[in-house]
Parts: structure tokens; sequence; C-alpha cells
């Protein structure tokens, strides 16, 4: 905002309004140095390297191979959706690679390249011109145009196809096209309109067919009159607005041009087309008159040479994907060049290290600048808060609060101040003092914020993914839960007639009678399969009659066995009294409604594998059952474990005695019953099932051995209490402790009875104890030891015979260390064993 | 090849810090001249012995904080300070009164901040302000303009060994007129406020600071914003009440002329770190240094209120900054606060 | 839960009072009456004998009662407490040192309000048995003093001149002759007096002693380092040696 802006408003000749935005600097043009000579054609290097990401969007997609041989023009990558375009071949030649090379970018990394080997002759692929373009459909002349791969050249690379093709329901007002150039050193367009006027006319001209604008306005800085009177001279009579504007870096930023020709403002997060108005570049112009005219896709532009190293500055129309180093040696750069390498502009242009990176579609100049013109950056001090950068800022930004937070990595703040609406023009950085470099903070900080944002997008993704799951598991269990009601109902009314007929003693108790029934049931099933066994080991012809009629006496076991677990569960308070003299308790009786739903638990989960093994039809239904089971038994477990923790102490001596025995005694009650009930046809499926069986009652022994241990212990402690305190129940304390010492010891003594089985069993079965394998796991692990620190000395000393032999040995002593130590594994699993069980 | 790999932008301009400190120091030379010129030298031996304790001071804490020494005393920000404090205390200053106020503005004001850029108190201000209330005598021991010491007088009172160092006092303007206010014949007697527009000698004291501060303006070393604020918020501020009773109320051409408002205006007012930053927060920032200058000088307890009214503002220029922000390109409103 | 007497460690006691939670330097609490009285050292003394004296009897009354009150009433009985004991203690200074109970004006009642009094109170005194907390009170109160006639000291030697002036205040007649004038025919330092040469003094004070924790600190890990290398090893390549 000049003082003077204030007096004189600045207006064109034609009489057109200039507006002015806030800031901008004035730095040294210095474009006389490349905008004397003619464009001349540019050098054809021997290898080109085209990135597939030359465009803003996504990167293209190789649609040629290693070893093609391609003309110029010919497409080499296809555009890859909405938003992208494709790459053509700048001159004939063979594909030589399609892989990462150094790219245009500061960060130096690789990008995927197609690399091309010129065969220097130049030949062009058939091309279809399209002068009758206004009387195309308009899809297809935005097809032809993406088909050639025209971005804008002006820096951002976005795809031209996209940019035209506005929405019927948006209006635009103005097309405008940037031909500012208002970073110094650059001279392209200025060239470009100097000599090629009338290309640049009719390519805008193309634009506005496919824009339809209410006005087209050509802004170029008053910095290049010869351009001005050109574009004048070529534009009479169409009705072409060449508007000049005041020379102020950056007015050829988009935002601030559409402010100064129209007085416009694009807003934050907006597209121009919002305010309609749409921006196009003249390099873009141009070659889209080209490609009209002749058909050409977009293989070359207009790049300045241009720097004090160059001897021969200028602009050249270069092949896209010519290496930089070839430009350098075209323009006649002394090597080694030391100073800058920049591509683009001073402003805002990138130094490269690697001079091998290519020229693409949006460089519109390469800087060559030894350290004399361009000089080392100085050494950043602190900042004395001045406010020059304000100033100068053209988006009316602080950045001196940018800074702040930027360096502080506070970025909520930084986006308080609207961080990112920075165009990054660098005219802050260029008026500071202290020469801090504002601009590499804000690029930093926007990076963090943009990776905070995708990082928080996922977060969001998995959380719906989340809770869409569980959202499904709630559904599905509930369906289950549906069906198993039904299924209840139905086995109610099968096993209502059996309980009524097993029932022989007329006792009320309809719980008393199924357990009579259940007894009667299953004895008369393991009658059963003894003379089904005896009658096949004999191989009686019957064999196969008795072996059903056991099966069928099992399965009305099972239900009369399952019915009886419902009665039970149902009417848990008439259970009680039955199960012990004891008051009511609702801890004891908690405990005993676990006991019993674990056990029908386990019931029903063997009833299930049976059903399994055998194929049968209601095995699916079985396990749910053994599923729903385990739900309640889970419940009714942490029911007891809330009872327990509500009514501490005092309930728990009473239960005590009786609870532990109940579990223990619960499993081994019906563990008699089950490896008998279980002894299939089978041997080495009952083995299975009975070590099975035989580590659930292990698990379920140590359980009841660590509780009453616990408890005796508890009960012991309270005794000296009482014996020191001489309190006067010294005595019940001493006989529950005896007692409980005497649960302790038999449920150990059980369980040592089964550990022994357990291992004799494995014995037989493995033909190894559990201390053999342990032995034989530890002697694999400490071959393998051995075998590493062998190789590595090995690997010290060089040796590369030994580091072969050694690495075969090491691979194999891994093997066996990995079997042993299954073997091991399994084995101890199987028997239910723990490390804890030797002898 | 050895590239260079720097970020953009690879153009700078050739504004340096230390260029721009220079440049404040240059442009006080011309009011250094006239005090010469009406008190004799001791403006001047203040100024060389304030600038040599400054960079002393400030190189020594610098050492202590473990930072470059040269790197940091380049920007010739200590020698700033000690410059415009220098030119703030009068001439008969000894040479511990400028010892004691140069080393508390750096090492108090300044580094124990942080350093440049991060104090929020203006360092020659805090230094004046702790003088002024410990040593109230040898604070307000002015001459007479024209009855200039000699060179060995000017010394003697430096190293203060002058034993008639009282007698050579003299009342500023301001000072005067505190005393006189409202007593039109007194006021007309005093042959101190007898000058064409303003205090006698006083007046081109601040003409000579005008002409430099129009010379930092022209340079573009400061922007207009805070001067004109503050020489319209303190002119116009006395303009009403001047009308309203002359013989109480100084007119607004005294007070733009006296004291150290043209000092304060373009060089204490204008010091970057301490001041308000956006365009509007200067402005307002500027003008109620003016507003309280003129309230202090004329309502308030001390004859010459610039130090206090920049100290009162720089409590403020954060708050002011918050409520004063630019409305950003492609938005509705500018925002408030720091969000 | 109280502990025993045999359970409190007076060593802990004393270098937390002194040094490490220093009621002035380290907890930053009762600025007030510091920043205001400590102009002179006689000044500052007589403050500092009058908290430490308020501070152990108030720690001694709130520890006899502490099973008494009530968790709910137990802050308004300690400020009660301290408040009767203040009144006393500015009661006997009014009594017995006249002219520095004129100097001291405001501040002796304000001694209440010392947050560090309360503090003790209630994170000590109304959780031990009276004998540490008497002597909690006490060196908590002696490392306020000494705090006090610090910067007291260096108010008066920077702003007048002189040290222990008009120390016959506090201590009768023999004391009138117990002033040093450092510096002769001192013009005197005005803002040392002031309020902000308190504010400067008192954030020199808190720095120099950072300065003396981190320099003990450093020289204790250096001490410590050597020891350290043998006794454990830490693998650096891959291969198990």
């Amino acid at each position: 905002m000049s003082l003077l802006s204030l007096f004189r408003p600045a207006r064109t000749e034609s009489g057109r309004k200039l507006h002015d935005f806030h800031g901008g600097i004035h730095p040294p043009q210095r474009k006389t140095l490349s905008s004397e000579a003619p464009i001349r054609p540019g050098p054809l290097s021997a290898t080109l390297v085209l990135p597939l990401n030359m465009h803003l969007g996504a990167p293209a997609l190789p649609c040629v191979q290693v070893g093609d041989r391609v003309l110029k023009g010919q497409i080499l990558a296809e555009a890859s959706g909405p938003v992208s375009a494709p790459v053509h071949a700048p001159t004939s030649g063979v594909v030589r690679a399609i892989e990462p090379r150094p790219i245009q970018h500061p960060s130096g990394l690789d990008a995927l390249c197609v690399v091309l080997d010129s065969d220097g002759e130049d030949r062009w692929t058939a091309l279809t011109p399209c002068p009758d373009y206004r009387d195309m459909p308009r899809a297809e002349l935005v097809a032809r145009i993406r088909d050639a791969g025209i971005a804008g050249l002006g820096g951002a690379g976005f795809p031209t196809a996209v940019k035209v093709n506005v929405r019927d329901s948006q209006r635009i007002e103005q097309l405008i096209i940037n031909a500012v150039e208002c970073e110094p050193y650059i001279t392209a367009d200025d060239r470009l309109m100097r000599e090629r006027a009338e290309g640049v006319i009719a390519g805008i001209q193309v634009l506005q067919h496919l824009v339809q604008p209410m006005e087209t306005l050509v802004g170029i800085e008053d910095n290049k009159p010869e351009a001005i009177a050109a574009m004048r001279a070529a534009a009479a009579g169409t009705g072409i607005e060449i508007v000049t504007v005041p020379t102020k870096y950056p007015s050829g930023g988009e935002k601030q041009l559409i402010r100064v020709l129209t007085g416009k403002e694009v807003r934050s997060g907006g597209l121009p087309a919002d305010v309609g108005v749409v921006c196009h570049n003249t390099g873009t112009a141009w070659a889209l008159h080209r490609l009209v005219t002749t058909g050409e896709p977009l293989i070359s532009r207009i790049t300045t040479l241009t720097g004090t190293a160059f001897a021969e500055p200028g602009n050249v129309e270069v092949l896209i994907g010519t290496p930089v180093a070839d430009l350098l040696a075209f323009g006649g750069v002394p090597q080694p060049h030391t100073g800058r390498l920049i591509m683009g502009g001073p402003m805002m242009g990138f130094s490269i290290e690697n001079p091998l990176a290519p020229v693409v579609k949006t460089t519109n100049c390469i800087i060559a600048a030894p350290l004399s013109e361009l000089p080392e950056p100085e050494p950043e001090q602190p900042c004395i808060r001045c406010g020059a950068c304000a100033e100068v800022c053209p988006a009316d930004l602080l950045p001196q609060q940018l800074y702040w937070y930027s360096k502080a990595s506070e970025f909520d703040r930084a986006q308080h101040y609207n961080l990112m609406d920075c165009i990054e023009c660098g005219a802050c950085a260029y008026v500071c003092p202290s020469h801090i470099p504002l601009v590499q903070y804000y690029r930093y900080a926007k990076g963090a914020i943009r990776q905070q944002a995708a990082e928080h997008q996922k977060a969001d993704r998995a959380r719906e993914r989340f809770e869409a799951r569980t959202a499904r598991i709630e559904r599905e269990k509930a369906e289950k839960e549906a069906k198993r009601q039904a299924r209840l109902e139905a086995n109610r009314q099968k096993s209502s007639p059996a309980t009524s007929v097993a029932a022989a003693t007329p006792a009320a108790d309809p719980v008393a009678d199924l357990k009579k029934a259940v007894g009667e049931a299953s004895s008369a099933y393991k009658a059963a399969v003894k003379i089904a066994k005896e009658a096949e080991e004999q191989g009686a012809d019957n064999a196969a009659d008795l072996r059903a009629e056991a099966d069928q006496l099992k399965a009305r076991a099972d239900e009369l066995k399952i019915a009886l677990r419902d009665a039970k569960a149902n009417a848990p308070a008439a259970v009680a009294p039955t199960a012990q003299a004891a008051p009511a308790d609702p801890v004891a009786d908690l405990k005993k409604a676990v006991g019993e739903a674990s056990s029908a638990y386990k019931a029903a989960v063997k009833a299930a594998k049976e059903a399994e093994e055998q194929g049968a039809d209601n095995a699916a239904d079985l396990r749910a059952e053994a599923d729903q089971l385990k739900a309640r038994a889970d419940e009714l477990k942490i029911a007891l474990r809330d009872a327990k923790a509500s009514a501490p102490a005092p309930t728990r001596p009473a239960p005590a005695s009786p609870a532990p025995a109940a579990p223990p005694a619960v499993s081994l009650s019906t563990a008699p019953e089950s490896p008998t009930a279980q002894a299939n046809a089978e041997d080495e499926a009952s083995a299975e099932a009975e070590r099975a069986k035989r580590a659930q009652r292990m698990k379920a022994l140590k359980t009841a051995f660590n509780m009453s241990h616990k408890q005796w212990k508890e009960a012991s402690a309270a005794l000296e209490r009482a014996e020191r305190d001489g309190l006067p129940d010294v005595d019940t304390h001493r006989a529950r402790v005896d007692k409980l010492k005497k649960k302790a010891d038999l449920a150990k003594a059980q369980l040592n009875e089964l550990v022994e089985a357990a291992k004799a069993d494995m014995k037989a079965s493995t033909g190894t104890d559990l201390k053999t394998l342990k032995l034989q796991a530890a002697r694999a692990e400490s071959t393998v030891r051995e075998k590493t620190a062998a190789l590595a000395t090995a690997r010290e000393a060089g040796d590369e015979e030994r580091i072969n032999v050694l690495q075969q040995e090491l691979a194999a002593a891994e093997q066996q260390a990995l079997e042993t130590a299954r073997t091991l594994k399994q084995a101890v699993a199987e028997q239910g064993l723990s490390d804890g069980d030797d002898a | 090849m050895a590239l260079l790999h720097v970020t953009s932008p690879h153009a700078t301009s050739s504004q340096r810090t230390g260029a721009l400190m220079r440049q404040v120091m240059l442009a006080t030379l011309p009011g250094l001249a006239v005090l010469t010129w009406l008190f004799g030298w001791g403006t001047v031996i203040n100024v060389i012995w304030a600038m040599l304790i400054a960079a002393a001071a400030e190189a020594a804490v610098l050492k202590a904080r473990g930072k470059p020494v040269g790197l940091y005393l380049r920007d010739n920000s200590a020698l700033v300070t000690a410059v415009l404090l220098a030119l703030a205390i009068p001439p008969t200053a000894p040479w511990w009164l400028t010892l004691i106020g140069v080393g508390s503005a750096i090492i108090l004001a300044k580094q124990l901040y942080g350093g440049l850029g991060m104090n929020p108190f203006n360092p020659a201000m805090v230094g004046y302000v702790l003088l002024l209330i410990s040593f109230p005598v040898e604070m307000t021991r002015w001459l007479a303009p024209g009855a200039a010491p000699d060179l060995a007088t000017s010394w003697q009172l430096f190293l203060d060994r002058y034993p008639g160092a009282d007698a050579l006092t003299g009342a500023t303007p301001l000072d005067s007129f505190r005393t006189w206010a409202g007593d039109a014949s007194a006021l007309a007697a005093e042959p101190i406020l007898q000058g064409r527009f303003a205090g006698l000698g006083w007046e081109w004291v601040n003409v000579a600071f005008l002409a430099g501060g129009l010379y930092l303006l022209w340079r573009r070393i400061i922007t207009w914003h805070i001067p004109v604020a503050f020489l319209a918020g303190l002119g116009l501020c006395a303009l009403p009440f001047w009308l309203y009773d002359p013989v109480r109320f100084a007119s607004p051409l005294f007070h733009l002329f006296s004291g150290a408002a043209m000092f304060g205006a373009f060089f204490i007012a204008t010091d970057p770190v301490s001041a308000a930053t956006s365009r509007w927060g200067r402005l307002i920032y500027a003008a109620l240094i003016g507003v309280l200058i003129w309230v202090i000088r004329s309502l308030g307890g001390y004859p010459d209120a610039v130090a206090f009214a920049v100290l009162l503002l720089n409590l403020a220029a954060p708050t002011i900054d918050y409520y004063t922000q630019p409305r950003t390109y492609g938005h509705d409103k500018p925002k408030r606060g720091t969000g | 839960m109280s502990e025993t007497a045999s359970t409190v460690d007076y060593a802990t006691l004393t270098r937390n009072g002194l040094w490490k939670n220093n009621a002035a330097t380290v907890q930053l609490l009762g600025l007030c009456p510091l920043l205001a009285v400590t102009g002179t050292v006689v000044n500052a003394l007589g403050l500092g004998l009058a908290t430490m004296a308020v501070l152990m009897a108030s720690n001694m009354t709130v520890s006899l009662i502490r099973n008494v009150v009530t968790p709910a009433v137990r802050l308004p009985a300690f400020v009660m407490i301290i408040a009767a004991v203040v009144t006393v203690i500015e009661m006997v200074m009014q009594a017995f040192t006249f002219e520095l109970y004129e100097i001291l004006g405001i501040f002796i009642p304000l001694i209440v309000t010392n947050c560090a009094i309360l503090g003790r109170a209630d994170a000590f005194a109304s959780k031990n048995s009276p004998a540490p907390a008497v002597y909690d009170g006490f060196i908590m109160g002696l490392g306020f003093l000494l705090v006090l006639v610090l910067l007291g000291g260096m108010r008066e030697a920077v702003g007048e001149g002189t040290l222990f002036a008009n120390m016959h205040l506090l201590f009768g007649d023999m004391a009138r002759d117990w002033t040093l004038t450092l510096v002769g025919d001192y013009r005197g330092f005005l803002v040392a007096i002031l309020p902000p040469g308190a504010f400067i003094g008192l954030g020199l004070i808190i720095a120099g002693k950072n300065v003396i924790d981190r320099w003990a600190s450093e020289r204790a890990k250096r001490l410590k380092a050597p020891m350290e290398k043998g006794s454990r090893r830490v693998r650096t390549t891959g291969s198990v040696s």
C-alpha cells in the first residue's frame, strides 16, 4: 500500500481500474542477462529422464516396457485417475529403463522415471491436429488436451484438462492469462510473447472457447514493453485485453494477480473458479496452440538459462527430460561449478545438488550463479521484531508470529495466524535484516501439520472400523442367543417325557428324579459299551448292532445329563440344601452354581467334540450349546466374585471347608464317569481324550489345591492370632485348620497321582519322559549358541569356507532346537504338565 | 560440483541489522551536535563512555551465556541502547551514573530476558528510569542553555570532581512550566520559556532530532506509523486543554518541541523489539504514548514523562497486538488473540 | 496416620528447611513481607524473628490439637491458631521493641497471611507430634530468616552503604555501635531500597541458589561417574563375547 496509490488510483490506458495487493518487494530484476537473445533450440541429449510425477495429481502409469522403441510424441505413461496427465516421449529412441532416478525436488530424493535413450533421428509419431476445434464436441477437445499431457507451465503443473473442464454451474467472468513473470532472472514468457505472440493469442482463443468467459485479460508487467507491444498487435480485434500491471514481486502469484486485475479475493482454501476467475499461463496457451495446429503433445518448453556462470545465457526451447547437466554444458557453464544451481527463480526456486535431475514441464528457469552473484546465506540472527516481513507479505499475514510459533512447533497457534495461506513467495525472508530463513520454517510447520492431519485421519478410520466390528460381534452374539433359546425350548419338550419315564422312585423333586435317570442311563450305556467292545474283540456279528445300541444309549444319557444341568441351573436354591446342610449362603450357592455350570460346560464340550469327530449332524448345535454353557459359567463366576467382594471375611470361613472340596469333588465325581463314558471304539481317540481329560483334571486339581492351601494358610494365621490374643475359640480355629490341611493334602495327593499318570503316559506314548525331553531341548539350544559364536569368530576372521560350513551347521542346529522345543511343548501341553511338575 | 544446497529465497535484500542500527546512531548526530553546542561536551563524553560500557557488558554476559560474542555484538544493538541512554541523561552526569544506567539496561533489561529480540521493555528507558528513581539529584541537574562549560569543566563533571556542580544547574523548560503553571506573569518572566516557539535552546534540540528522524523515515529504517501517531497523540491531546486555559496548560507546539518529545517519537518509541508489531497496533501504541506523556507532564509528578509512558505502553503492546491483527487475504475478518 | 517421634528424620528436616525446600527461595511463599521490609538488616531480622516465633508456636499448638480437629474444619482452626499467635507476637513487639514495631507497621499482622506458616501447619504439624513440629517450625523459620537477612543486607549495603544500622531497635542500647559503614559518604542507591531493588535482589538470590544447586549436582555426577563405568556391560556389537 504505497502512499502514492492513495492519491493516484492506478488505471490502465484502456481505463480499467487496477487494484493493489498488500506488501510486495522490488528486488533487482536481472532480466537483461537473458532477455535480449532470441529463443534458440535446446540440445538433444543422449539420455532423457522423464519423471512420472511432473504434474500435480497422481503420477502417470507407464505403458511401455524396457526395450521398446518409441517415436517422438508417443505416449510413454498414461494418466491415472481424474487429476493426472500423461507423459510423452520428447524424441525417438529406445526405453532404457523404468526406475527411480534423481528428480527435480529440493529433497534430492529419487522417483520413478522413464529413461529414454535417444537415437538422434528425432522421428515424429503420427500426429492429428485439430484446427477446427470449435466444431468439436467439448468433451472431445478436453480429452485431446488431456491426452496431450498439457499441464500448467507456470510452476504448479496442474493438469490443464481438469482446469478447463469448467462445470456448467460455474459462470466464469474473467479468463486471466498470467504473463506477469514477476520473478527476477526469468524471461521465458517475455521472449515467447515477443517472438510468438500470434501463437499465444491463438492458444488463448482455445481457452476462451473452452471456458467461455465474459472477458479475457492478459496481465503483463510494465518491465516488458516489447512483449506488451507484440501482444497488443497480435490481439487486435480479438477481444483479448492486454493489461499492464506495475512491476512488483509477487504480482504473478495467482491470488495476487486476480486481486490486481479484478479486485476480487479468492477465499482461503478456495479456488479461483469460486469467484468466477480462471488463470492460465502463457506457456500453456502456446502449448494449446501447438496442439490444435499440429497435434503435438507437450514435449518441450521454453526455459531461461541465466546466471553469470553461463557463457551464453538466454532462453532455449528445451525437450522435457533433458538433464540439467546437459543444459549447463549447452550454455557454457565452466566446470566445476561452485555456487548455486537453482531450478526455478531466485525467490521461489529450489537449489539442486544433483545436476542429473531433468527439466520437467514446470521448469521455467535454470540459474547457475557463482558465489559472487548469489553469495552464501548469512547466519541467522535473532529476530528484532522490526515488522518488515509483515509489511511486505502479499497475503497480509504476520510472518513474525508464524516464525515464532513454527519455530516452537506450536502448530495450533501457527494455524490460528493462517499459516496455510502463505504462498511461500519468500518476500518476508528477502527483507529480513536478521537473515532468518522464514519460508523454511513455514514449510516445516506446514509439513508437520499435514502429517498430523493424515495420522488423525488414519486414527479416525481405524476407530470406525473397530466400532463396526464390535457392533457386528454384538449382533452375532444376540442372534446366537436367540437361536439357543429356541433350541432349548425344543430340547425341554423332548427330555421332559424321558425324565418322567426314568423317574422310577416316587420322589417329588424333579432334580432328584433326573439325577437318578441320568445315573441309570449312564450305567446302561457303560454296560452296553462293555458288551460292544467284547463283541468287537471277538469279532462277533452283532458287534456293529451292539455298538449302535451303545451309541444310542450314550446319546440318551447325554440328553438326560443336559436336562439335569438345566434343571439344576433353573433351581439353584433347591439344589443347595441337597448338596450340603449349610445355611442358605449366597456365596456358597453361587459357588455351587459355578461348579455345576463349569462341569455342565465341560460335559457339553466333550459331547460336542465327540459329535464332531463322528461327524454327527447336531455337532454344530452341540458346539453352540457348549458356548452358551461357557458363557453361563463365566457369568456365574463373575457373580460369585462380586458376591465374594461384597461379603468378605465373615462368609469365607463358613463355606470354606465344603467349597474347596466342591469343585474338585464335582470334577472328580464327573471325572470317573467321563473317561469310561468316553471310551469309544478307537483307542487312540480315547487315549487322546483321556489325556485331555487328565490335563483338565490336573488343572482343576491344581486350582483346588492352591485355593485350599491358601485358605489353610489363612486359617493358620487366624489360629496364630487367636492363640496370641488368647481368644476363646482357639479350638474351632484349630479344627478348621486341620480340616483345611487335610483337604489340601488330599487335593495334592490326587494331583500327584495324576501327574505320575501323565508322566507314565507320556513315557508310554513318546518313549521318553519329561526330564529327558527337557534335556534334549536344552542341549539343542546350547548347540545353537555354540554355532552362533563360532560363526561370529569365523566372520571376524574372514574365513569364507568356515563361514559357509558353520552357516549350514547353524541352520541344522536351529532346526533341531526348534523340533525338540516343539516336542517338549506338545508333550507338556498334552499331558497338562507344567515346568514345576518335575519330580 | 560443490553446489550450495540452501533453501529459497536465494536473493536477499542487503539490509542488515547491524547496518540498520548504525543508521539509527547516525541519525542522532544532529541532536548530539545541538546538545553539544548548547550544553558543552558532557553529552559527547557520556555517549562515548556509554558505548564502551555497553559493548563490554554485552560481551561479558554473552560470554557467560556461552554465545558467540562477535556474531551478536555485530548487530550493534547494545551500542544503540547506549547512545540513546546517553542522550537522555543530563550532560553533567558523572561516570558512575552512566555506568549503572547502561549496565542495568544491557544486563537487566536485555540480556536477562534472553538477549536481542526478547526484551519486553525498552532497555534504554529501563536504565533511564532506574537512574531517575535512584539518583533524583544527579538526574535533574541540567544546565542552562548558552552557558556551556568548557571541556575541562565537563571532564571534571564527568569524573565527579567538580565541587560547584549544583551552581551550574538550570531548569529545563518543562521544569519551569510545571513550577509556574497558572501564574501568567511568572511564565512570562522565565527566560527559559522565551524561545521562538518552545523552550529556549531546547526547541532546537528537538528540531535536530526531528531532522534525524526524518532521515530515518526517508531511508525506510522506520515507518511513519509510530512517529506520526506519537506526535499526533501528544499534540492533539494538548490542543483542547491549551485552548481552554493557556496559562495552566502548555501549547501543543511547546509540548512537541520540548523535553524528549521528538527524541522519543523517532528513536525511543520506534524500538522494534518492545513496540507493537501490526500496523494499527503501532498507531494505537504510539498515540497512547503521546496521550500518556501529556497526562504525566501536565497532571503527574515528573517533568518529563517519555520514559514512563514508553514503559507503560511496552506493557500493553502484546495486548494491543492481540486486537489489531491484519485481515489475511482470503479471510473475511481479522483474527483475535493467539489461538 | 501420625508418625511416631522416632521416625522423624531431623537431618532431612534441617536440610529441607534451610535449603532444599526453603520457604522463600524454593517455595516462594511469604514474599510480600520479604519484599517489603527487607530494606535494612534490622527490619529483616525483626520480621524474620517474629515469623520464626510464630511458626514455632503455631506448629506446636497445631500439633497438640491434631488428633482433636476433624479434617473438615482443620484449615479454619489452623488459621485461628495462627492469628492468635500472631496477635500475641505483635503485642510482645509492641511492648518490647516499639520503634521496630512502628517501622514494620502493617507487616507484623500480615504474618498471618504468610502461606509458609499455614503450609507447614497443614503439611507437617498436623501430622506429627509436638517435638518435631516445633523443630520444623524453627528450621523453616530459620531458613526464611536467613533469606530475609541476606536480602536485607544486600539492599542495605547497596542502597545505603551500611550494614546493621539501627540494630538498637531490636537489641537495645548495647547494639548502637554495631553499625558497619561500608562506603564513606555514600550517595545512596535509592532503587535498592525501593521495591524494584527487592525484586531484583530476590531474583539474584534465587538464581544464585540454582547455580549452586546445579554446580553441586554436576560435581556429584562427575564424582560418581568413574565408579559406574565398570558396573554395567553394554553390548555394542552383534556378537556375544
